[in-house]
């Protein structure tokens, strides 16, 4: 038995969400168990419980009684579960110790006290293994998402844990990368790991889960075997609040260029022309002439690296040295994209600055418009919040306000960087109806991996590949 | 991002150990910024080619710009203070004086610092303070801090772009509150990454009882040996001079 859950309760200190309320469960030698549920229902506080993290690191009422293989994690420190127990983070951005790939993969080998030696050969094997001797040496703020993924699990891996828990990482991925992620965990199988995932998306895996646990307010309220759950159909699983585990489309399978998806009454478009861009002597972004039509719900798809995110700098005004044009009505330069349009970052925290959501909203608009932001908050179902700090609010809510400060200002045009990543599916379906209802003279870009939002909010798909479209 | 500690591994040209650095920086600092012995002609030389060192070690981890300008900002105000500063008098000399002051003694210092920050790894630094005796108490709460700053820079690059587009200006609207608009965000972000970051390394062993291995390989080189002689130089001449043998 690799771990064992008896009548586990748990309240965290600082909030409601994600407690646990008699949770009793066993966990054997090799299985691969799934934990599934809306946002809130506390399978990340599970894998918590096994990695020690709670009640070490997060503090809160806990009741009931954990064994780690034969280990309490009530008196076991959580340093000498590290060999035993290894930890896959869903940010790749906050789980490096180290700034470099090498010294990332040996760092829990060297908390751990061994042999210089030892450590160099694990890393070997490690490293052949997983096939990553090229990032060795490789500076973690230039590898991409999946790279750095990749690196997370080889410093896992290589402290040759029994029992690897995984927290949804594939929120910050791609499809290639989460394939590569399937196979690094299908080797884990092999060699008899223990593996226990979170996760909201579901689908890649399939095949993989031996045993799936359905959570409902912290409690696991149902359990299927891999192969049953993977039949379910997506009204069954919708029902459950779960995203589907079959995606109807693949858009990374589309001509590249723009296309429409859906029926929509095209009138005026936006003209981008001489989107050109270089980094040094590599051409990230070279399309001649591109038209967008105003009003347009268009998914910017890609595989990583392919200039999404040049791609929209660029169209932002933010990338340094552009030179290319966006014509609606008139020509507009790179400095007078900036009014045009606004982007929403995937950490939304980044741009909410002001004390009140209302103050928040105002800081970009005239003090006349008072009236004009009632309104906008009203449509936007924010307006209980108006006296709210913005970061007091929950994740949805802050995107609205974000999107709120945008419309205030006169934004037309709204870019979308990963607004779903992480999000469950009543999120995504919220965000989705939100994206299709802003309104006719309002155009959205959404850079996104998330094809279940495409398929709900997407009228047009601009495919991108390697800077390129025919 | 060339910040502390986040050297560019993949290519950063000549590698010094850790100390070799930190002795050029503290001979740096005593006879360039101190003025140490600058009575003897000897040291006088010696310290200008000191301080011409981190210009070549810059050149070798590839900033050449950075080498460019420094280089050739601190030999003209060099050769100023020692050719034109004799000449002047009142208002210009302690004009003159003080840049001089500032470019010639205090940057080569802070040239060399700069250089040492962004040549060297944080395990690379970790290592070095372990053979130095420095106990883990004091090293790994620094390495943590090492770690965090780039991350912090980024978080306010990101800030700062969301300001752009919003159009929150200094002398725009509401610009008394620029400096709070900027620090609410980042403490926000900067906390949950540091939770996060303390989570993960809590689960990889950072912390536990038994000694902790450095894989990373420091030691002294041909490159180190020559470095160190030639700071170690300074001393020697200062203390002949001291004793009178030159002069």
């Amino acid at each position: 038995m690799s771990a064992v859950l008896r009548n586990v309760s748990f309240r965290y200190a600082n909030g409601d969400t994600g407690a646990l309320c008699d949770v009793s469960l066993e966990i054997r030698q090799g299985e691969c168990v799934l934990l599934c549920g809306s946002s809130g229902c506390g399978k990340t506080t599970v894998t918590r419980l096994l990695n020690g993290l709670i009640p070490h690191y997060y503090e809160g009422e806990l009741d009931g009684e954990i064994t780690v293989f034969g280990k309490d994690i009530r008196s076991a420190a959580i340093e000498d579960l590290a060999g035993t127990v290894g930890s896959v983070f869903q940010n790749p951005r906050s789980q490096f110790f180290c700034v470099d790939t090498t010294a990332e993969i040996a760092f829990g080998c060297e908390n751990m006290g061994l042999p210089e030696n030892e450590i160099r050969s694990r890393m070997d094997r490690t490293v052949t293994e997983m096939n990553i001797r090229p990032l060795l040496d490789r500076s973690i703020f230039r590898l991409s998402g999946g790279e750095k993924q990749k690196i997370a699990c080889a410093g896992v891996a290589a402290m040759l844990p029994e029992l690897i828990v995984l927290d949804e990482p594939t929120s910050n991925l791609d499809l290639d990368a989460i394939e590569e992620l399937k196979e690094t965990i299908r080797r884990w199988q092999t060699q008899g790991k223990t593996i226990v995932i979170a996760e909201h998306r579901l689908g890649w895996l399939n095949g993989l889960c031996t045993r799936v646990l359905f959570m409902e307010n912290g409690r696991i309220s149902s359990e299927f075997a891999g192969e049953s759950f993977f039949s379910l159909d997506s009204e069954t699983l919708s029902g459950m609040g779960l995203r589907p585990v079959y995606t109807k489309h693949d858009y990374l399978d589309s001509r590249t260029g723009l296309s429409r998806i859906k029926p929509f009454d095209q009138r005026d478009v936006i003209t981008l022309e001489n989107f050109v861009y270089s980094y040094g002597r590599h051409t990230a972004l070279n399309i001649d002439r591109l038209e967008i039509p105003t009003g347009s719900v268009t998914a910017v798809v890609g595989h990583n690296g392919a200039g999404k995110s040049t791609f929209t700098k660029c169209l932002c005004g933010l990338q340094k040295g552009f030179r290319g044009t966006v014509t609606t009505g008139r020509a507009l330069r790179p400095k007078d994209m900036m009014a045009l349009s606004y982007m929403v970052m995937q950490d939304v925290n980044h741009q909410l600055f002001a004390e009140t959501v209302m103050e928040e909203i105002m800081l970009g608009a005239d003090d006349t418009d008072t009236d004009k932001a009632l309104d906008i908050l009203n449509r936007l179902n924010i307006y209980e919040y108006k006296d709210r700090h913005p970061m007091s609010l929950s994740g949805g809510q802050k995107q609205r306000v974000a999107i709120a400060s945008a419309l205030l200002a006169g934004k037309k045009l709204l870019v979308f960087d990963e607004p779903t990543s992480g999000l469950d599916l009543r999120s995504m379906e919220c965000t989705a109806e939100l994206l299709s209802s802003l309104g006719s003279n309002i155009t959205v870009l959404i850079v996104t991996h998330d094809m279940e939002l495409i398929d709900r909010c997407c009228t047009h798909i601009l495919h991108i590949e390697a800077g390129k479209i025919n | 991002m060339t910040g502390l500690f986040t050297a560019d591994v993949e290519n950063r040209g000549l590698v010094l150990d850790p100390r070799t650095k930190l002795f050029v920086m503290i001979t740096l600092v005593v006879f360039a910024l101190g003025n140490t012995g600058s009575d003897i002609a000897a040291v006088k030389y010696a310290t200008v080619v000191l301080c011409l060192l981190p210009v070549i070690l810059l050149c070798t981890a590839r900033q050449y710009k950075r080498a460019a300008l420094s280089g050739l900002v601190y030999t003209l105000m060099k050769t100023v203070e020692m050719f034109c500063m004799p000449h002047m008098t009142g208002m210009i000399l302690s004009l003159i004086g003080l840049c001089c002051l500032i470019f010639v003694r205090l940057m080569p210092g802070l040239i060399m610092g700069a250089y040492m920050l962004s040549s060297t790894t944080v395990s690379e630094f970790i290592a070095a303070m372990h053979r130095m005796h420095i106990p883990r108490q004091i090293t790994i709460p620094m390495s943590v801090m090492f770690r965090f700053f780039p991350t912090v820079f980024e978080e306010f690059s990101s800030i700062n772009t969301a300001m752009k587009m919003r159009d929150i200006r200094i002398g725009g609207k509401n610009s008394g509150k620029f400096i709070e608009y900027r620090l609410v965000p980042l403490m926000v972000c900067s906390v949950n990454i540091g939770s996060e970051l303390s989570a993960a390394a809590l689960t990889r062993g950072l912390g536990t009882k038994v000694r902790r291995t450095n894989i990373c390989r420091i030691g002294f080189h041909v490159q180190d040996v020559i470095v160190l002689i030639l700071s170690s130089a300074l001393y020697v001449l200062w203390i002949l001079g001291l004793t009178g043998v030159t002069g």
